[in-house]
């Protein structure tokens, strides 16, 4: 691990600008990722196992599927980006990296926007990519796909940053995923109620301004809600 | 009194709404009276072994 | 503005030699406006034209629904003030509020519906208000869970205090957006609880069960907060003398 080492080495020893040491933790955290590139295609194939069950327990008659697609795609969505949140901060906080995020004098709300959007980058945007193969599986018209594309991409946005403030909550407890899963999933059942909305307007062809710009609105009042909340968060857990 | 304890037919629903109530509020009180309970017993034997750290 | 009042309630024997004076004082007016409450309800006001005598259900279902939306508040507030101002009796108090809150919501969970049955036709009913409880409910759960899933009092304390206010700035986006969900999907008959055009033989005993209620939550709160504080400050000095009174 030498270079996460070299980061950190260099953050403290050389006097770093904000914008500096967001693109530092940015790229640590994307670097470190592919190392481990099994371990990023895990909520991945998870979407694509949990998307597939639908058509198993309902009807494999596209037509049927269609009826339920907005939701089966959000709910798989949701499930998967849970799943990916035990990675957002786990490694740090164990090594102690968070810690030196917390002391190092730079905005740890600015560093935890950078670890929250490499993550993002890292899981909901591959999210958003498959969304339409998943979408198609389900048997959504190719004219719906652009929709859904939008749709996922500005929702997952909303999840991670929600998701971040739940993995800070619960960071020192162990087995915490169904915790995890209990405090995330009530404070982003708007971005679902507006995604599968969304993506049901997609499918059957209508405008979609609204339902997007619903979920963007979401997606903008987390961006500047959450971080403070995550980073108040990982003071208190590392308390 | 009789037509009382019907409620015009809805007595199926009434009377069990109410008492879902009334033993929520029962199990709170009780609840809240046997915390005080417990957490009194329990200073108190601190005290009487010495007050020894936890 | 003098705020020593504010100040001493941050001391755990004043306001625990607080809370036990003022008990009684919430818990007996309670009882006489809840059986009050009941009369008026259940005896004195005529059947609704539509729903006949099921309609009483609100009795218990409106209140209940009052408590755990007014509870889950107090318990932000409390929280947000123990994490503002680092008060540890605030932080008892919020701990103090979330299981009266989450039994509440599953009364109002269970009353609504029962109600829902006779008046939908189904026991349960995707509607805005069912779903928000349902929601809240989980808030709930998940404040105790994370409280209990962290050993350390203090960082429980923060962390759940957190959680709390994170969730109470929820609580109106999550409204809104299930609201506007259910009014896409042209929901049956919604129960409506027809606030201001009830008679007011049937809105005076409302009112006084709400009352009740929420001077029963002051005095529940009050026991409770006297444990907690009782059992986070077992090594004090003041408990000696506090227990023997």
């Amino acid at each position: 691990m030498a270079t996460a080492g070299a980061y950190t080495q260099a953050a403290a020893a050389v006097p770093v600008s904000a914008l500096e040491a967001v693109s530092l933790a940015l790229r640590r955290d994307l670097t470190l990722a592919f190392r481990k590139p099994a371990q990023l295609i895990q909520p991945l194939a998870f979407f694509a196992l949990v998307t597939m069950l639908f058509p198993l327990a309902i009807s494999p008659e596209l037509s049927q599927l269609r009826a339920v697609a907005p939701g089966a795609l959000w709910a798989a969505a949701l499930l998967a980006s849970l799943l990916a949140l035990e990675f957002l901060f786990r490694d740090d906080a164990l090594d102690g990296t968070l810690e030196q995020y917390a002391l190092s004098g730079q905005s740890l709300t600015a560093l935890l926007c950078a670890k929250t959007l490499a993550h993002w980058l890292l899981t909901g945007l591959p999210l958003a990519c498959m969304a339409p193969f998943a979408a198609l599986a389900l048997g959504a018209p190719s004219a719906a796909l652009s929709g859904i594309v939008a749709s996922v991409l500005l929702g997952s946005i909303t999840l991670s940053l929600i998701g971040s403030i739940g993995a800070a909550l619960t960071l020192n407890i162990k087995r915490s995923s169904a915790l995890l899963s209990l405090l995330t999933l009530p404070l982003s059942l708007p971005v679902l109620i507006f995604g599968a909305r969304a993506t049901q307007v997609a499918i059957s062809g209508g405008a979609l301004i609204a339902p997007v710009e619903l979920l963007a609105a979401l997606a903008v009042l987390a961006l500047t809600l959450a971080p403070l909340a995550a980073a108040a968060a990982v003071r208190i857990s590392l308390e | 009194m009789r037509e009382f304890l019907d409620m015009g037919g809805y007595a199926a629903f009434v009377w069990p709404a109410y008492a879902v109530t009334f033993a929520v509020i029962g199990l709170n009180i009780f609840w809240a009276r046997r915390a005080l309970a417990h957490a009194r017993r329990s200073a108190l034997r601190r005290l009487e072994s010495g007050n020894a750290p936890p | 503005m003098n705020f020593t009042w504010f100040h001493r309630l941050g001391s755990p024997p004043y306001t625990y030699a607080l809370a036990r004076r003022l008990t009684p004082w919430f818990a007996w007016p309670a009882a006489l406006l809840i059986l009050a409450g009941l009369w008026g309800g259940l005896v004195l006001a005529p059947p609704d034209y539509q729903q006949g005598d099921g309609f009483r259900i609100i009795y218990v279902h409106a209140p209940s629904a009052w408590m755990s939306l007014m509870v889950y508040t107090s318990m932000a507030v409390a929280a947000a003030v123990g994490l503002i101002w680092r008060i540890k009796v605030a932080h008892a108090a919020a701990a103090s509020c979330a299981p009266i809150g989450a039994s509440f919501t599953v009364a109002a969970l269970v009353t609504g519906s029962l109600w829902g049955q006779p008046m939908w036709g189904t026991y349960w009913q995707w509607d805005p208000r069912l779903t928000s409880e349902l929601v809240l409910l989980f808030l709930y759960l998940g404040y105790m869970g994370l409280r209990a899933g962290i050993e350390d009092t203090q960082r429980a304390d923060r962390a759940s205090a957190l959680l709390a206010v994170v969730g109470v700035v929820n609580v109106p986006i999550i409204h809104y957006s299930v609201t506007w969900w259910n009014s896409l999907h042209q929901a049956p008959s919604v129960m409506r609880l027809a606030k201001p055009t009830m008679a007011a033989s049937m809105l005076v005993p409302l009112l006084m069960m709400l009352l009740g209620f929420t001077s029963l939550f002051a005095a529940l709160l009050l026991v409770r907060l006297r444990a907690e504080i009782l059992t986070r400050e077992r090594t004090s000095s003041w408990i000696r003398e506090a227990l023997s009174a």
